[in-house]
């Protein structure tokens, strides 16, 4: 057992993907212009009042159940009371004594280990909008104040920043399988903080710090585990953990405490008046039900367990929802789940990438990927002439029959020209083939691509490699 | 007489301000009864509709309620200079039956006060007698429909804001059932407790206005379809207070003589005990200013309103609250937010709203032996302007009787009920949730034992 253990809980602010904000109907959409998307409601002018979107709450009750928690029958809203410049009330519109869920759970792989990580909340409120801080002075943009926010907080189950890394991009392949969120972290409609603390084994949470503003998980890798270092440091030269915030910085790959006014923050929290609790009735529940889908994790197991996937193969293929229904897709239409599997894993993927195309959208359709696998399988191209087709259908948007039709692309079987080449190459290659009589088979390549090359690339290099072992009696 | 319709503000307002003669005729009557009362801030009547069962009639709108293009300045300098981009639900209804607002009437800062003397545009008066408070917060709406100005006012009631001053300008003044009618374009003071309310010269106008303005507005979630309660009358059982006192003698008069005049119209009189009137005003005061704390948090000078200078951030919002708030919004603001500060929420906030559910439920309990309750608006008359008036810790003692509905979310009415020397007394009858109809009906019963006179110098519009 190690000396020392470390605790890191999690807090997770994500943007709903509603078509307007929380309280009132202006659009949810950023990018746009400074200030276009507002109204008297989200710009908090005396005398409005806030009215709930039921959308955002469906989706947040949506995330709950997906986590494990438990519905709050009546969910309530608070005013959490403190000022900045970019909160138009001054008091944030948050959930804080009955929130939307509480108490779950969200499983998630870490090296293939199951490790269970404990919900404590998870509660939907307001975003407050942007400061923009300029020579002249600052400029503020309330486009995003009022858009839906959904915070989720866990238990201080995690141990490493490896956990939490995992943890960051399994929630977030999770809330992009329910359709809630973008997840993109960049832009900000993904954000996470981190509470860590390390003491002595055995004797619960030691003091902690809090990371904020972390942009990847791989920051919030290395953030976590720089700060369990750090503390480590300090407490093994007897110092003491300062409860404070801080930063990452990436440039010198470490934490730096930030310097805050308001440390002590006393948000006098009470209940909402302008909002009545927010019951959720059978209708609305069965609602939640029925946009349940099956989870990530729970896809990748089925995947190695029912359809004989790899472990990394099935992670690729479910990390995004649109690419497991795509397999999915292809695998209905009669294609071998591994074989498919190796195939969008591998060269699918690998030209998608390089024209920066998502599958979903592409013009390579499930029915075009399994006549292509089904072309190979019946021999009647070969692997490169696959790789050729591939591209045009991406290219060109057509069939791959078509394709190869237009472009003579079936493979030949004319096994007499092919041993003719064969004694041809055996002829020009002497030491080759005394190398083969020996024992050594590394000609055996040498070989299959000699004919290849001269047969303009139509031999099927099986039934090549075939004729080269008939040939020599290997 | 229930749910009978009438059609109620006098022939004298309709098209008054379609017609330019009469329009001009009356501003001029305006201007001069202004001059000793001062109970609008702002004169401006807006374009209407033409149609509709108040075309063209004029009406007054307390300076907490949004109108587009009108200032909205909640008699505080904070405000200065703000005009508002929309308009209240209420106003807006009114507006679809061709009511056309005539301008903004004082009041206290914010709401808070109960003597209008406490806004930035100057004290209203009372037009009984000028040298008397016209009450607040309400004061210039009530002042304004007193003297003829407009046959009606909208209001705004937290603790007594539309009663009280219509009890000191002898008015009818009516707080709706909490959630009865939108606080959409209300500017909140203390969302929990306050109503738009409707202060007006005779009990049908004031019934066919809360017709018009009643009703689920889905901008204010808090507001509920409209369903009356009211039923058949069945009992003819009115509750009085037991044991009343602290009434200054002219009040007590008034009030013994009203629970008469109920007698005479066959209401069998039911003394009750309010156990928990003592912890009315401790509650009122706890909830309303942790509310106000939230509510007035707005007030920054970043985007709207006056703004101080200062030299970064955080010093231009210190000094712009500090210049642009009066004391008593500055002092409830306070209160507020110590009462919420974290540890002591439950022995202040708590503990104001467990007090709130047992005056709740001791109402319920008095409506189940009575139709209604009649009480005093307020222990006073209108009182005389500054110092030797009431104070302002005495005025908010006062409020025991009028706050006590406002925590229940039950409907009130103050109706004209008699003389005090030369100022009127008010008297208000509580019923119980969505049973406004009763306080109407009762208070037009109530007018064939007293017919409240106009004050000197009301002249019917021609
Ligand atoms: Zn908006």
């Amino acid at each position: 057992m190690s000396k020392y253990q470390s605790f890191i809980g999690l807090e997770i602010h994500i943007h709903l993907l509603t078509a307007s904000k929380v309280f009132c109907d202006c659009a949810s959409r950023f990018g746009d212009e400074p200030n276009t998307n507002v109204c008297p409601v989200c710009m908090g002018y005396p005398g409005v009042l806030p009215a709930l979107n039921e959308e955002a709450m469906f989706m947040s009750y949506l995330v709950g159940k997906a986590l494990n928690c438990t519905p709050a029958e009546s969910a309530i809203f608070d005013r959490k009371n403190y000022f900045y410049p970019d909160m138009t009330k001054n008091y944030q519109i948050s959930q804080f004594h009955s929130p939307v869920g509480t108490g779950g759970w969200f499983d998630i792989d870490v090296e293939g280990q199951v490790k269970r990580v404990r919900i404590h909340d998870i509660h939907l409120e307001e975003d407050a909008g942007k400061m923009i801080h300029s020579a002249s002075g600052s400029l503020l943009d309330y486009n995003r104040a009022g858009t839906a926010l959904l915070e989720i907080v866990t238990e201080p189950d995690l141990t490493t920043g490896e956990d939490a890394e995992a943890f960051l991009q399994q929630f977030r392949s999770l809330v992009r399988y329910l359709g809630v969120c973008d997840g993109n972290m960049e832009e900000g409609s993904l954000r996470c903080d981190g509470n860590i603390s390390v003491n002595l084994t055995g004797k619960g949470l030691g003091t902690k710090t809090e990371i904020k503003n972390v942009n990847s998980s791989k920051f919030l890798r290395l953030a976590l585990n720089h700060e369990i270092r750090r503390q480590k440091k300090l407490l093994e030269r007897g110092e003491k953990v300062v409860q404070e915030t801080r930063l990452w910085d990436e440039a010198s790959a470490r934490t730096e405490s930030m310097r805050s006014k308001e440390s002590a923050h006393d948000y006098r929290y009470f209940p909402e008046p302008d909002l009545p609790p927010f019951r959720p009735d059978e209708a609305f529940l069965s609602r939640v039900d029925g946009a349940m889908t099956e989870l990530p994790l729970a896809r990748r197991t089925r995947f190695v367990e029912e359809l004989g996937l790899k472990a990394v193969q099935a992670e690729l293929l479910t990390e995004e929802k649109s690419t497991a229904d795509y397999f999915e897709a292809v695998v209905a239409l009669g294609s071998e789940p591994q074989n498919a599997a190796a195939w969008i894993t591998g060269d699918v993927q690998k030209y998608l990438k390089r024209r920066e195309e998502e599958i979903a959208s592409s013009s390579l359709s499930p029915e075009r990927l399994a006549t292509l696998i089904r072309l190979v399988d019946e021999n009647r191209i070969n692997r490169n002439g696959a790789r050729e087709v591939l591209e045009a259908v991406l290219e060109e948007d057509r069939d791959p029959e078509s394709i190869v039709a237009e472009r003579g692309l079936e493979q030949e079987d004319n096994s007499e020209e092919l041993a003719a080449l064969v004694d041809k190459i055996a002829a020009e290659n002497p030491q080759a083939v005394e190398q083969l009589k020996n024992g050594d088979m590394k000609p055996i390549g040498f070989f299959v691509g000699q004919i290849m090359r001269a047969s303009g690339g139509k031999a099927d290099p099986q039934a090549v490699q075939a004729l080269i072992r008939d040939r020599f009696g290997l | 007489m229930k749910n009978t319709r009438t059609n109620a503000i006098p022939a004298s307002w309709r098209g008054m301000l379609d017609d330019p003669r009469r329009a001009a005729a009356h501003r001029s009557y305006v201007d001069e009864w202004e001059k000793k009362i001062n109970s609008f801030v702002q004169i401006d009547p807006r374009p209407g509709n033409g149609e509709g069962a108040l075309a063209g009639v004029p009406y007054g709108v307390k300076d907490n309620i949004a109108v587009k293009g009108l200032g909205l300045s909640c008699g505080s300098k904070i405000l200065e200079g703000f005009i508002s981009p929309y308009t209240a639900t209420a106003v807006e209804r009114l507006e679809a039956t061709g009511a056309r607002v005539y301008g903004k009437c004082n009041l206290d800062e914010f709401g808070m006060g109960s003597s209008c003397e406490n806004s930035v545009h100057g004290a209203s008066s009372n037009p009984w007698d000028p040298a008397r408070v016209p009450g607040g917060s309400s004061g210039g709406s009530a002042a304004a429909v007193a003297a003829g100005l407009v046959p009606f006012a909208l209001g705004s009631d937290t603790g007594g804001s539309v009663r009280q001053p219509a009890s000191f300008c002898g008015v009818y003044g009516l707080k709706p059932t909490y959630g009865a009618v939108s606080r959409y374009g209300l500017v909140a003071y203390a969302s929990s407790l306050e109503s738009i309310g409707i202060l007006a010269g005779d009990v049908d106008t004031c019934r066919q206005v809360f017709d018009s303005i009643k009703g689920e507005d889905p901008k204010d979630q808090t507001s509920v379809p409209w369903e009356d309660r009211s039923g058949e009358s069945s009992s003819r059982r009115i509750a009085v207070l037991e044991d009343l006192s602290d009434l200054s003698p002219g009040v007590d008069a008034v009030y013994r003589k009203s629970l008469e005049g109920f007698r005479e119209i066959g209401w069998e009189i039911v003394p009750v005990r309010l156990k928990t009137l003592d912890y009315v005003v401790p509650a009122y005061y706890t909830i309303a200013t942790a509310e106000a704390s939230a509510n007035l948090a707005r007030y920054t000078g970043i985007r709207y309103g006056y703004r101080a200078e200062g030299e970064d951030h955080a010093d231009m919002v210190r000094n712009t609250r500090s210049e642009g708030f009066g004391h008593e919004v500055k002092l409830r603001i306070l209160l507020g937010t110590y009462v919420l500060r974290s540890g002591f929420q439950d022995q202040y906030y708590g503990r104001a709203q467990r007090i709130r559910t047992l005056i709740g439920d001791e109402f319920s309990k008095v409506f189940q032996g009575a139709e209604m309750l009649l009480m005093p608006t307020f222990p006073v008359a209108a009182f005389p302007h500054g110092e030797s008036g009431m104070d302002a810790f005495q005025q908010k003692l006062a409020d025991k009787f009028t706050a006590a509905a406002n925590l229940a979310g039950i409907p009130g009415l103050s109706i004209p009920a008699g003389m005090d020397g030369n100022v009127p007394v008010g008297m208000q009858l509580l019923a119980p949730a969505f049973c406004e109809e009763r306080l109407f009906s009762a208070a037009r019963e109530f007018l064939s034992v007293y017919e409240p006179a106009r004050c000197p110098g009301f002249k019917e519009p021609s």
